[in-house]
């Protein structure tokens, strides 16, 4: 008899149904997409912030002190001490490798350059070594992925070990001093330290415009660069774009002065201290350092719009509780006849309670399913359409943890919103409802 | 007999079902606070947002020509020409030796404008302002200081000692470097500052504008901007503005059918006055006229409780959120007040198609 009501209820009552159906829908809609949209907010603004550069530096530590203002050297280290672009593998095996999202090693060497078919004299120009778009492990990544704010025109050198000529971009400066085009070529000292080098054909492929001081220099393939210097496997500096979470109190800390507990929290969150510090112990000789300017900036615009979204989606959540609930509260309104009716024919209270909540339940799980579903594909297709052209498909944010959620939500708004309704309309006398409604 | 004036009805049909009048008001009280709420919101994000991306740093950078100092009263007309919400800060920079004989780049400049410009600087304390021989030590650099208290750095044969405030942490060139203050740089080494740092409040259009007025200003001189800086800021700005604007119809959206399925099913029910109305010789037109005056008055007092409401949720929002004050915005009014006018008349008139199909006299016998 129970059911037979109950299905009689949605079947012979669609408009109310669909009312009160819509109601839960819609809510259920938005707070799925508000909430998607919220839990990856995150990354998506990290995404976009990485077009600030790499968040962490790593160097050789028994360097020397650089003499630099501007980006110029004014006193180049004769012999510097390296890193060895071999270790750089290590980098793949700390605990956080899989927050790193970039690495480009550089290797800076001083050179002489001269235009050809000119009998002006070679003067000095700065080259550096890059990985330009290299395999690292699952990864391809490289100077132009770290400094996506650098305009190419033209292709990257590719990386070819031929010993008669090198293919290198040049910085826009340095292209229009010597009035070079993709495809022209001039002449690179080879073997800068060594007295007697001579000069190698360098082909222009690619002129690059960095808005900084990178425009007046040579860009070649990091071996080219290892043999101009004649130092195998070196690197003088590397720079990582890594994931992390915005440093707070506990990250300041000095880990070597935690206890062991408290260290491999430290050592276990992704802070950028905690990467620093993971890379210093993978490589030897390696001193790494958060880019404060780019790190502590980054952790405020992200705290700022991640605390935004989740605050909105919270009104979406009293938006959608009170649409639902007053959907509730119509439909069950409308219907104090029907509980009048049933009263008079002697159901208890207890009975018409459940058979209402019942009707409610099921409805706020079907609609809060579809709301789901709906709100999943919504949030893909705004998140999509606002973050275009970031590269990738369109990634469809299905977060299995949040339909229960949803659906949850949606069961205890509907029968919240609903049960003062009922326990009005349960508090009536029959007759009064019945005599009203006639 | 009392006279039954319109005022009269709409106000006894107000307070009679008072229960009914007030969960209406309710609904147009919540939609229109929840517009408010997020309309002015978004009239301040840009702003708001801007100013969170000042902790960049510098987004100009304004440098000499080389062998041509920059003019003395360069920072002066930098400042008039950005305007007063723009920080500027200059320096100078020249090469000495510290105690254990290695080069170090030292800089002169202002420590106060320095620590609004560079708010990710890290270090132990700022020296006083007031202190002309504090220097402020780049981590790297220290480690070639010998005596980190007491620093003597020589130029051209010219020693001069200073009072260590403490280590500076960066992570960029800043840590290789040794600071001071600009009058006690100029005096010791008589170099001027070549490099002026500008902070511009505002997105790209604001940067660009301020280039082109400052390379008319100061033609002798390099003006460039801190291209991803720039570029950055305006692309996530765009990204959460657009973000936000679908939020905002996504919840207007919620909770205008909500309130319109309220309002309409309340109008629904009263089909017995409406027929009662009408076996007292009310017109259709005049019947409609006075549900609809009813919800309008009702979508007003909402407007009006609800802009209070929602002013008061933007304010808490941007202080819990930004850490500063969202001011109320009569501009978002006139936008809430159509909206929610809107609601309410199209729930007055969607249930116009069956209340015209009744028969009052059917409906009264209770069929």
């Amino acid at each position: 008899m129970f059911f037979r009501l109950l299905m009689e209820s949605f079947r012979r009552q669609r408009r109310r149904k669909l009312l009160a159906g819509i109601a839960i829908l819609l809510g259920t809609t938005a707070v799925t997409a508000m909430l998607a949209l919220a839990t990856t907010i995150g990354d998506r603004i990290h995404k976009e912030l990485a077009v600030y550069g790499a968040n962490i530096i790593v160097y050789p530590k028994s360097d020397q002190l650089e003499v630099k203002v501007g980006g110029v050297d004014i006193k180049p280290a004769s012999t510097g001490s390296y890193l060895k672009e071999s270790d750089l593998e290590k980098l793949k095996g700390i605990f956080w490798a899989n927050n790193i999202t970039g690495v480009s090693p550089e290797l800076r060497v001083s050179d002489q350059a001269r235009q050809i078919n000119t009998d002006s004299p070679s003067f000095t120009v700065s080259v550096i070594g890059l990985w330009f778009d290299h395999d690292f492990g699952s990864l391809r990544t490289g100077v132009a992925q770290i400094h996506p704010w650098w305009k190419l025109n033209g292709k990257w050198p590719p990386l070819v070990a031929d010993a008669d000529s090198w293919q290198v971009a040049v910085g826009s400066s340095l292209a229009k001093k010597l009035d070079l085009k993709i495809g022209d070529k001039f002449l690179l000292r080879r073997g800068a330290n060594l007295e007697g080098g001579g000069f190698t054909a360098a082909y222009v492929t690619g002129i690059v415009s960095t808005g900084d001081q990178t425009d007046t220099d040579v860009l070649v393939p990091l071996p080219v660069a290892q043999a101009i210097a004649n130092t195998p496997d070196a690197v003088s500096r590397v720079e990582i774009s890594a994931r992390t979470k915005p440093e707070d109190a506990f990250a300041r800390q000095d880990p070597d002065k935690m206890s062991p507990a408290k260290h491999d929290i430290w050592y276990c969150s992704p802070y950028a201290n905690s990467i620093a510090y993971q890379i210093c112990e993978a490589i030897p000789g390696a001193q790494a350092e958060q880019v404060r300017r780019v790190e502590q900036s980054e952790g405020n615009v992200l705290k700022r719009i991640s605390g935004l979204m989740w605050l909105i989606s919270a009104a979406a959540l009293l938006a959608a509780a009170f649409a639902v609930s007053a959907a509730m509260a119509t439909a069950i309104l409308e219907r104090r006849g029907e509980i009048g009716l049933m009263r008079s024919l002697g159901a208890s209270k207890g009975s018409i309670a459940l058979l209402f909540y019942s009707e409610t339940g099921i409805l706020a799980i079907f609609a809060g399913t579809l709301g789901y579903l709906a709100g999943s594909g919504l949030a893909a297709w705004l998140g999509a359409r606002i973050f275009r052209g970031d590269g990738g498909a369109p990634e469809s944010i299905l977060i299995p943890v949040l339909l229960p959620v949803v659906v949850a939500l949606a069961l205890a708004v509907a029968i919240g919103g609903s049960t003062q309704s009922i326990s009005a309309a349960l508090r009536m006398n029959p007759s009064t409802i019945l005599r009203e409604d006639a | 007999m009392a006279t039954l004036s319109l005022p009269g009805i709409l106000r006894r049909s107000l307070i009679h079902r008072r229960a009914r009048s007030l969960s209406a008001l309710i609904a147009l009280t919540v939609s229109a606070g929840i517009a408010t709420a997020l309309l002015t919101l978004y009239t301040d994000l840009d702003q708001k947002l801007h100013k969170e991306f000042r902790s960049f740093g510098a987004n100009i950078v304004i440098t000499a020509s080389a062998n041509v100092p920059l003019p003395t009263d360069a920072l002066t007309r930098v400042q008039q020409v950005a305007g007063n919400d723009a920080i500027a800060a200059e320096f100078a920079y020249a090469v000495a030796t510290t105690d254990t004989g290695t080069s170090v780049v030292v800089t002169g400049t202002d420590f106060a404008q320095v620590r609004r410009l560079d708010s990710w600087w890290q270090l132990d304390a700022w020296p006083d302002p007031n202190q002309t021989d504090a220097a402020l030590l780049g981590q790297r650099a220290a480690n070639f200081v010998g005596n980190e208290h007491s620093v003597t750095l020589t130029y051209a044969g010219k020693p001069i000692t200073l009072k260590g405030a403490g280590r500076l942490r960066t992570g960029g060139d800043e840590d290789s470097r040794i600071y001071m203050p600009l009058p006690t740089f100029t005096a010791w080494i008589g170099i001027a500052p070549s490099v002026i740092e500008l902070q511009v409040p505002g997105g790209a259009k604001r940067v660009e504008t301020t280039i082109a007025q400052l390379k008319s200003a100061l033609p002798e001189v390099q003006v460039q901007p801190v291209r991803q800086l720039v570029e950055g800021e305006s692309r996530i700005v765009d990204r959460t503005h657009a973000l936000m604007y679908g939020a905002v119809l996504l919840i207007a959206l919620t909770v205008a059918v909500s309130v319109l399925a309220t309002l309409s099913a309340s109008v629904l029910e009263r089909r017995r006055d409406f027929a009662l109305m009408k076996a007292l010789g009310g017109s259709q037109m005049l019947l409609m006229g006075m549900f609809l005056l009813e919800a309008l008055v009702l979508a007003i007092a909402g407007v009006a409780a609800g802009f209070v409401v929602g002013s008061a949720a933007a304010f808490a929002i941007s202080q819990l959120n930004f850490h500063t004050a969202t001011l109320p915005h009569l501009s978002v009014l006139p936008l809430v007040l159509l909206v929610n006018l809107a609601i309410a008349t199209l729930a007055a008139l969607l249930p116009l198609r069956v209340l015209r199909t009744l028969q009052p006299a059917a409906l009264l016998k209770g069929e």
